[in-house]
């Protein structure tokens, strides 16, 4: 409020400065975040290749399951080299690094052929598995914040009415309980003892995808839990956030001056403790993106969905450097663009947070 | 600190936490005196419910009640362990973070979310298949390095942000040093934050460590609440009838969950007393 009311009396001068400022904040702000990408990619690369194993004893041993005869030794050794040249791992652990970024930034995000669906390549792999995670993590998540925070607001504000504090103490428990347990406790008694809605694999198994209705309604009865398991735990945690945010701020002085004012309760409660409260709720959202992506990999798992969390298990049977690492480095880039996002917003929401270095 | 919320979650704690130590010899020398209940093999598996085993028996052949109970306490351990380690640390990397700023701060801000983003799922799924064997204590240290950066990273904007307020310029203007300012100014308002972010912890190095077995490549052979968990949903044992042995554990972590809440919520208004007033005076 009173970062409004002396803006409108800034001189030309003051108001080119400040612009100057910001830009130089989003300059910053993204010099920082692609030096983070580059920085987590890489610890991220030798964490990957320090860890022992041979991916290529599994490789073989699969080939020999496959076939379902032994094959001598130095027929072993022959196709082992093979391998180990189309997977590039002989170089040393330098070039290979060198080789991988590359690779990934000149050659169009070529990250190596996959070992889980020889010879596809990992990034076709990962573009085909991603919409599933996405749909899921983002529907969920918006979902999730919208009910989360005008629930909390609404809450934090009544908070001496009965129905709000049993809706405080239904949060509190659904919050508590790990996303799994809720994706568990769906599939096992909405989808298997009471059988109302389908709780495992992305749509019925008969069809096939495409743009039919019978297609289309199936996959959505199939989205309907993972997105619920997903929904309720973190939409709790925005509720009971956004009221403990609301609470705090409705004890802050200038809110009693408000009232003091005479402004009416809604002027209040909108522009003065909604907004305030508002900030660090934002901030919250960047905050679960990573813990969410995390939950949504297991409820993919769980719920049998081709998703990149259940590439990552496949991968890690096999020791799928290339893929692993892919799903990785889709993790790191979604946090890490998600975070940009929030940082840059947030100087508009709080001017308390501005850059004056 | 006659707080009734963290009353109740002290003595709900402290419950289970006597549970957890006391537990499997009770369960021993009442049910079972001159028998392994703990032992694969030792009965039928996959018993129903009766009185001689009162949530029946797992696939392995063991006493489910005796496998629950003898799962707490590792549970409770990997969490206390690991929420400390990561609190702890990404408090100070909060506070310097912070604090400071410019270069050092840009710095500190980098190497948050460089960790931050570094997903630790796959990570940790990745070191539990390579590691034959875990140990409690590795598993909570690695637990604990990989959740420090949350802590510091919701710590930072919040020391941020008071750094900014009007009472802090008066007391740099006073004189005060800035340890004095950030043991003095910063530190006191944050502290119910603080807690509320090393219960968070806990539970979420519990939570991951429960992810982890239930997503199928747990620690190998911990034998905590999560591991019992996944092993039940594993061999259906809903589907057999064996509803205690899913059920029981999954509460057993909601109820922890649930006490270190309502100790966090006390906090909270101990700490911070303008909560208090706002819920009793606020109209």
């Amino acid at each position: 409020m009173t970062a409004d009311s002396s803006s409108v009396a800034l001189t030309n001068e003051q108001q080119t400065a400040e612009r100057r400022e910001v830009f130089q904040y989003v300059l910053r702000r993204f010099g920082v975040y692609l030096f983070t990408l580059w920085a987590a990619i890489t610890v991220a690369f030798f964490i990957f290749r320090l860890v022992p194993g041979d991916p290529m004893n599994i490789l073989l041993g699969n080939i020999t399951r496959a076939e379902g005869r032994q094959r001598d030794a130095a027929e072993q050794e022959v196709i082992i080299a093979r391998y180990r040249k189309i997977f590039g791992v002989d170089d040393p652990l330098p070039l290979q690094y060198v080789n991988y970024l590359r690779k990934a930034i000149l050659g169009g995000l070529d990250l190596g052929p996959s070992f889980v669906e020889y010879p596809a390549q990992t990034k076709d792999l990962v573009f085909r598995r991603m919409p599933w995670t996405i749909g899921i993590f983002t529907t969920s998540v918006l979902l999730a914040w919208l009910v989360g925070t005008g629930l909390g607001a609404l809450i934090g504000w009544l908070q001496r009415s009965r129905l709000s504090q049993l809706a405080v103490v239904i949060s509190t428990l659904l919050q508590i309980t790990p996303v799994y347990l809720v994706a568990l406790g769906l599939i096992i008694y909405v989808g298997y003892t009471w059988r109302i809605l389908p709780a495992g694999g992305p749509y019925a198994r008969h069809l096939q995808p495409e743009w039919t209705w019978e297609f289309i309604s199936s996959l959505l009865t199939h989205a309907i839990l993972p997105m619920l398991s997903n929904m309720i735990v973190i939409g709790a945690g925005f509720t009971l956030g956004m009221r403990a945010l609301m609470i705090s701020v409705l004890g802050e002085d200038y809110l009693t001056f408000a009232r003091a004012k005479g402004l009416s309760p809604y002027t209040v409660l909108k522009d003065y403790a909604f907004r305030n409260a508002l900030i660090p709720q934002v901030t919250a959202l960047a905050i679960i993106v990573g813990a969410t992506l995390n939950g949504t990999f297991i409820i993919e798992v769980l719920f049998q969905l081709p998703g990149l969390g259940t590439l990552f298990v496949q991968a890690m049977g096999l020791r799928d450097f290339n893929t692993m690492q892919a799903v990785v480095l889709f993790s790191i880039f979604a946090v890490l663009t998600l975070t940009l996002i929030v940082d840059l917003a947030l100087p508009l929401l709080d001017p308390r947070v501005r850059r004056t270095a | 600190m006659r707080n009734p919320s963290i009353i109740i979650g002290l003595i709900m704690l402290a419950l289970i936490v006597l549970l957890a130590m006391a537990g499997p010899a009770v369960v021993q020398q009442l049910l079972f005196p001159g028998e392994r209940p703990g032992m694969r093999g030792s009965y039928r598996p996959y018993q129903l419910d009766s009185p001689q085993h009162p949530i029946g028996t797992d696939g392995d052949g063991r006493d489910g009640l005796m496998v629950f109970i003898s799962s707490i306490g590792p549970s409770l351990q990997i969490g206390l362990i690991a929420g400390a380690t990561s609190t702890s640390l990404g408090v100070v990397i909060g506070f310097l973070a912070g604090y400071a700023r410019g270069r050092l701060d840009t710095l500190a801000r980098i190497l948050i979310d460089m960790v931050l983003v570094i997903p630790t799922l796959p990570l940790l799924l990745m070191l539990a298949a390579y590691i034959e064997r875990w140990d409690l204590y590795k598993l909570s240290l690695i637990l604990g390095i990989f959740g420090w950066s949350f802590v510091a990273r919701v710590i930072r904007p919040q020391v941020q942000s008071l750094r900014e307020r009007s009472y802090v310029d008066l007391a740099v203007l006073s004189g005060e040093n800035p340890l004095e300012i950030i043991f003095l100014e910063l530190l006191p308002p944050l502290l119910p934050y603080i807690g509320y972010v090393f219960s968070l912890s806990i539970v979420g190095s519990m939570l991951a460590e429960a992810g982890l077995q239930i997503i199928g490549l747990g620690a190998g052979g911990l034998p905590t609440l999560g591991f019992m968990i996944a092993k039940g949903f594993r061999e259906s044992v809903i589907a057999i009838g064996l509803i205690g042995q899913m059920l029981l554990p999954a509460g057993a972590l909601i109820y922890v969950f649930l006490a270190l809440n309502l100790i966090n919520t006390g906090l909270d208004e101990v700490f911070n007393p303008r909560l208090k007033t706002t819920i009793e005076g606020g109209d």
